[in-house]
């Protein structure tokens, strides 16, 4: 009895301990898990007073899990660090976001950030193929996907999961000799769409698949803990995507969310995204090891309004190929 | 003195209101918000779109199949194990019994996680035993007999606690009747036992089809890779991909969950009915039959059984947590901690998970009890048609999936409370009211049985001497109950812990579960991280089934469900 009364005050006490909602600053991120602990471990090392709750889901479903909170009158984050800037851009046209002029942005490029101050672009990150070394044809270009000899290998994200892989979508099929054909040829050759990157990643290096569309940074890092994948730029180009951080209009802690901003794009975050493989959107930075050289990486240009005005339409293209998954 | 002779009206005057009105709180109001929901939108026309959607259609067709096809399997390997670990001499029956068990207190996403991991070509534990199938070969799991497999082990263990308390209670003196009339062991069975215990397997039946058709984790994680959408993943996708129309449609879909888990229970009443066999004489048929010869064939097989249900998966999850990268082959020199010290030492949510699981759980847990030790006073007490009422309607959320009730919450609390101009939604409270909701009746059915076998008159005894409604209960009622009410705070907590349906819905930033934790990790793609996290969760859960273990012989019987 005595234990049993003991074991409830026990419970009771842990009871107390549910923690208080009100946290000091919360980031909706599309990172994978281990990189957004570490951005946020190296900004909370940087502001020591301000504590972060982050949240990590592909674009697509974060930006979902946001509009319900929006509708339902308590949207919970302060600040997004998301895919790409066609989805920012949205949101800045219906008035989700807070301009924040940073002062760091001296040192970006103009056309990585938005000229109001809406959003900036963290980094660089390149779709292309990754494959498995046990592989029996090493992929140069797109449209090796599409041969015979990947029939049923081929795994890409889903557009539907992931924000740079609707990104992706919509480049190539802007791409004259790739278009939606390229897509509605690997449908005919049996690739599959779902998930997101992380997905892709562990399907190619764990030998389900052989083939990937990946974004570069997972399989170069894979590959050096010692994954059999490889990470080719194909002939054609890749798209990219720069993974823009943007504060919410609805912001309850925008002091905290204007530090983070000037965080990620301070040298300190941009060493940071270097470390954990990406390419940094910073002017001067290196890049990470084993990249070949920024020049010789060919990036396919997409047109951000058109790609914004389609979005249905392309999710829709796509999922007619492949399925919603 | 009246006080005395009527029964009943010993408890105070506010006692009966108050529990009606937690319950109308707890599960009328929830389930009137989506009834008038679903009606509004029959009323704006939005149910013909929901309804002309083909893929509505299909997640109706594989929610129906994937249960039908789990309930067989479920009913397969719960029966045996039930007729042979009640009626024979088998050895081992205890740790057999809570071994099997287990895979019902294990969470619906690791058992799929570790069954993923076992097989497939991308097995680390097939890689490492180099009889991985070869690249490009698809995951057999995916698929519609893959979920409904996983349903049949998940549920098996839910068939075999309905059907052994039907055993336990199996007249003897009809065993050796037909026993002395000369009958073989195999007639016996056939026309005493089986007949007999047909209502267990139907109960049994029908719990396991109404837990596959709301289950949550399993579909989540082998369904969705291949497009196989029932109706909780559906409606998950649907928060996904979040549009106005939102709301409206998962209230319709889980109008229609709620309709197949009724017609389930349905059907259950109706074979049920005419079979109200009243057993009399000596109950208790335990070890019935001798095995003789054939234990050499039993208990190996059961034991191999559980060794792929049990053992095999968790090996899996293991060897899934210890591979330093996706591909590396799993050897002792290439096996790294990486993953757990990721999981126990980086991730911030990992802890974020374990407080809230384990604060939401017990926050339930006392919570519920509080209510529960009051609700069976009154509801044990007065014995009109009124509290009959209540106690079904204490049963309702809980017979319902997961996933209705969180829609229910949602509908409620979406819109900040009147008055008060507080939200609820996207905070930890909503997620502990679905607790409160769920699982009032998990922590009220020991607490009842407690009270029906608690004698009236020492609690009468005491009111006559003077003393007040309060110190009744702390002097006489609660010290005599307390054993049922500590089972039943960690029958709540043991579930509430390993919820996933509920808080799959609910979650913010913040108060993401274990469970939710998990999905989102094996979603990410980083599924050494999620079976590192699985390993933990198992850890903890049979932990805290041993205590309960420890605790079983303070406990009235049959309220630890794998014990005798």
């Amino acid at each position: 009895m005595k234990t049993l009364v003991s074991a409830a005050a026990l419970l009771a006490a842990s009871l107390l301990a549910i923690p208080a909602s009100a946290a000091n600053l919360v980031l909706y991120t599309s990172q994978p898990n281990e990189d957004a602990q570490a951005t946020v471990d190296g900004f909370m090392a940087a502001n020591p007073d301000i504590k972060v709750d982050w949240v990590r889901d592909g674009t697509p479903k974060i930006m979902a899990k946001l509009q319900a909170e929006i509708q339902a009158g308590n949207p919970v984050a302060d600040v997004l660090l998301i895919a790409d800037v066609v989805t920012l851009e949205r949101l800045k046209e219906d008035g989700k976001l807070l301009a924040y002029k940073s002062p760091e942005a001296a040192n970006y490029d103009a056309a990585l950030y938005d000229a109001d101050g809406y959003y900036y672009s963290t980094k660089l990150i390149t779709t292309g193929i990754m494959y498995n070394t046990s592989a029996a044809m090493k992929p140069t270009s797109w449209k090796d996907l599409a041969k015979p000899e990947a029939k049923g290998l081929v795994t890409m994200p889903s557009p539907l999961a992931s924000g740079a892989a609707l990104i992706h979508a919509q480049t190539l099929a802007a791409v004259p000799g790739l278009g939606w054909d390229f897509y509605k040829s690997l449908a005919d050759n049996a690739a599959v769409a779902s998930g997101g990157n992380g997905v892709v990643l562990k399907s190619v290096a764990s030998g389900e698949k052989a083939y990937g569309v990946v974004v570069d940074y997972l399989p170069i890092r894979e590959k050096a803990k010692g994954a059999p994948v490889e990470f080719v730029f194909p002939s054609e180009g890749v798209s990219a995507v720069t993974e823009p951080v943007g504060i919410l209009a609805s912001a309850k802690n925008v002091d905290a969310a204007k530090k983070f901003v000037d965080y990620v794009l301070s040298e300190k975050g941009q060493e940071g995204f270097l470390k954990l493989g990406y390419i940094p959107a910073r002017n001067g930075m290196k890049l990470p090891a084993a990249f070949p050289a920024r020049d010789t990486i060919k990036v396919l240009p997409v047109n951000a309004a058109e790609a914004l005005a389609n979005t249905d339409k392309d999710l829709k293209t796509f999922t007619d190929l492949f399925g919603s998954k | 003195m009246q006080g005395y002779v009527r029964a009943g009206s010993s408890q105070p005057v506010w006692l009966f209101p108050f529990i009606v009105s937690v319950v109308l709180f707890l599960s009328v109001l929830p389930l009137a918000r989506l009834a008038i929901v679903g009606i509004s939108a029959f009323a704006n026309g939005g149910v013909m779109v929901v309804l002309s959607d083909p893929m509505v259609w299909s997640a109706v067709y594989y929610t129906i199949v994937t249960a039908i096809i789990g309930t067989i399997i479920s009913l397969v390997i719960g029966c045996a194990f039930a007729y042979l670990l009640t009626l024979t001499d088998i050895p081992a029956k205890g740790p057999l019994s809570f071994f099997f068990v287990l895979p019902m207190m294990i969470p619906p996403q690791v058992t799929a996680l570790a069954w993923v991991q076992m097989s497939g070509p991308s097995s680390p534990l097939l890689k490492a035993l180099h009889i991985a199938p070869p690249m490009g070969s698809p995951q057999p799991l995916y698929s519609v007999a893959g979920i409904a497999l996983l349903y049949g082990v998940q549920h098996a263990p839910l068939v075999y606690l309905a059907l052994r308390a039907g055993l336990m209670t199996l007249p003897r003196d009809g065993v050796e009747a037909a026993r002395l009339s000369g009958a073989s062991s195999l007639r016996v069975f056939r026309d005493i036992i089986l007949p007999l215990s047909l209502p267990g397997v139907i109960a049994g039946a029908a719990i396991s089809f109404v837990s596959c058709t709301g289950n949550f984790g399993i579909p989540a994680i082998l369904g969705i890779p291949a497009s196989i959408f029932t109706l909780p993943t559906l409606i998950f996708s649907k928060f996904t991909a979040f549009t106005g129309r939102t709301f409206g449609d998962v209230a319709l879909l889980s109008a229609i969950i709620a309709l197949i888990s009724v017609a389930g229970l349905a059907i259950q009443d109706r074979a049920l009915r005419g079979r109200d066999y009243r057993v009399i004489g000596l109950s208790g048929a335990t070890a019935a039959f001798e095995l003789g010869g054939w234990k050499l064939i039993f208990t190996p097989l059961l034991w191999i059984v559980l060794f792929f249900m049990l053992a095999a998966p968790f090996f899996a999850l293991v060897a899934g947590a210890l591979v330093p990268a996706y591909g590396v082959p799993l050897t002792f020199k290439t096996m790294t901690f990486h993953a757990f010290e990721e999981i126990l030492f980086r991730q911030a949510v990992t802890r974020t998970a374990f407080v809230n699981s384990l604060s939401l759980a017990s926050g339930a847990a006392v919570g519920l009890l509080f209510i529960t030790v009051l609700a069976a006073y009154a509801l044990t007490r007065r014995k009109d048609m009124l509290s009959r009422v209540v106690s079904s309607l204490v049963e309702i959320p809980y017979s319902l999936p997961g996933i209705v009730m969180a829609v229910c919450f949602i509908l409620v609390f979406a819109a900040p409370i009147p008055v008060l101009n507080v939200t609820l939604y996207g905070t930890v409270w909503i997620i502990l009211i679905a607790y409160f909701s769920s699982f009032f009746a998990v922590s009220l059915k020991p607490v009842v049985s407690a009270f029906h076998q608690l004698d009236p008159a020492l609690e009468e005894a005491a009111r006559l001497s003077g003393a007040g409604f309060f110190r009744r209960l702390k002097d006489i009622i609660v010290p005599l109950i307390a054993p049922a009410a500590g089972a039943s705070v960690i029958l709540v907590f043991l579930i509430a812990c390993n919820e996933l349906t509920i808080s799959a819905l609910l979650w913010s930033a913040g108060t993401q579960t274990l469970g939710v934790a998990i999905y989102n990790l094996d979603d990410s793609g980083s599924s050494d991280l999620a079976s590192a996290l699985s390993v933990l969760v198992v850890f903890m859960v049979v932990a805290m089934m041993l205590l309960l273990e420890l605790l079983a012989k303070h406990l009235p019987k049959g309220v630890v469900p794998w014990r005798s």
